[in-house]
């Protein structure tokens, strides 16, 4: 029988059960699927990287685990402090590559700042900072959303320009070669020492699309894949990720101005999320979900609409090469 | 000229079409275009540059609602209404 629908109903009911089964099934994917010895984490500092680590650590031991810090320009300098103090924590080595260098050489910046200033052409990356963002006038109007670039001056002043579609494709483009350098980065160390590549992305980010392909999405097995970000924070928590980690505000560390992975993708808190999403997922009806909520089972019948469409036009990124041309 | 409806209709669903690969009897003037997962944000923007070249309707932030985007029919109804108001 189904559960009744409560805010409590992804909460993990056994803990060291679910650690477990993870980290079994993890060493053996790693060791007799894909024969691999160890595994390479790249190391953001965030909290899905934290949990990846310290779940692969239980898995495969620290000796047989190697961190990458894969700092750039725009990283945040926080981000590797706290890859930092997790990596110590754990007793993982760890490296940093950064990959300004290659971004350069792929003129990643270039292309990128040259779309903004087709919008804003006061733009000067040597002294300000950008961000995309969906205006959050925008939010929850049952449309896909719809990207501002937002300039925030040397001076502190802000503007905020709707993005056409070229300039936003080339902006996205362009920065995607940062995840994109840091897959072959993570593979160059993976190959090097004959381990598997352990991606990070969570449950939301694989099934909403939020990854770059070949980039993120470029691993070889994904630990925490199929969990909801609040039982990634409980998993944290319980095995002793550092407090200022699980304390952090996620961001995509992506531009140069700082932007949480709520404006720019996910439009609302990851803690109502994960339950609608669940909610949606298990066939739970909007007159359900709502009173939990606190929303209007108009709002939920919406909500869960923008779930469907999200994972039907991102399908494309979840999709293996298609070879089977001979049929 | 004066454009029918019909016509706007037309034109938006033959966009539609030809930039999703879509075929265009495969969805009609009510399809929810965004729910079906015919159109994404890219399809959106592409749309806002549409209207913009074939019928110079300007959309503001504001106006990027399933009310006036959600279909073929009413994206019609609201190209009409700001046509109205430009003239």
């Amino acid at each position: 029988m189904k559960e009744n629908f409560s805010r409590d109903i992804i909460k993990l009911k056994d803990i060291d059960k679910t650690i477990n089964d993870i980290c079994t099934k993890l060493k053996q994917d790693v060791h007799q699927e894909l024969r691999r010895r160890g595994g390479v984490i790249g190391v953001s500092g965030g909290i899905d990287s934290s949990v990846t680590l310290a779940l692969a650590t239980k898995a495969f031991g620290a000796e047989n685990l190697l961190g990458v810090m894969l700092p750039e320009k725009d990283s945040s300098p926080d981000s590797k402090e706290f890859a930092q103090k997790l990596t110590a924590k754990f007793g993982v080595k760890v490296i940093e590559e950064n990959i300004s260098g290659a971004l350069d050489g792929f003129q990643c910046y270039q292309r990128r700042d040259e779309a903004v200033k087709r919008v804003i052409p006061e733009f000067n990356p040597l002294a300000d900072k950008m961000k995309i963002v969906i205006p959050e006038e925008l939010i929850r109007k049952n449309l896909p959303p719809v990207f501002h670039v937002t300039v925030i001056f040397a001076d502190g002043t802000k503007r905020s320009e709707r993005l056409p579609m070229n300039e936003y494709l080339q902006i996205v483009a362009a920065s995607n070669f940062k995840q994109r350098s840091r897959m072959s980065m993570l593979y160059y160390h993976a190959e090097a020492l004959h381990y598997a590549v352990i991606g990070t992305p969570n449950k939301h980010e694989v099934e909403q699309g939020f990854f770059v392909k070949f980039g993120d999405g470029g691993a070889d097995v994904m630990p925490i894949g199929n969990l909801f970000k609040t039982q990634v924070y409980e998993i944290a928590r319980y095995l002793g990720v550092p407090q200022e980690i699980i304390d952090r505000t996620p961001t995509t560390d992506t531009y140069s101005a700082e932007q949480t992975q709520e404006e720019f993708f996910y439009q609302m808190p990851f803690e109502d999320m994960d339950l609608l999403w669940y909610g949606w997922e298990n066939g739970y009806s909007a007159a359900e979900v709502a009173p939990v909520m606190n929303l209007t089972e108009e709002a939920v019948v919406k909500i869960f609409k923008n779930f469907e469409r999200k994972k039907k036009t991102t399908d494309y990124l979840r999709r293996p090469p298609i070879h089977d041309y001979l049929c | 000229m004066l454009l029918t409806k019909r016509d706007m209709k037309d034109k938006i669903k033959s966009f539609i079409a030809e930039t999703t690969f879509t075929d265009i009897n495969s969805f009609s003037d009510d399809t929810m275009i965004f729910d079906e997962g015919i159109f994404d944000s890219m399809g959106l923007l592409g749309l806002i540059n549409f209207l913009e070249s074939e019928f110079n309707v300007v959309t503001d932030d504001t106006e990027l609602q399933e009310e006036n985007f959600g279909s073929v029919e009413r994206i019609a109804d609201f190209v009409g209404r700001k046509m109205a108001l430009a003239s």
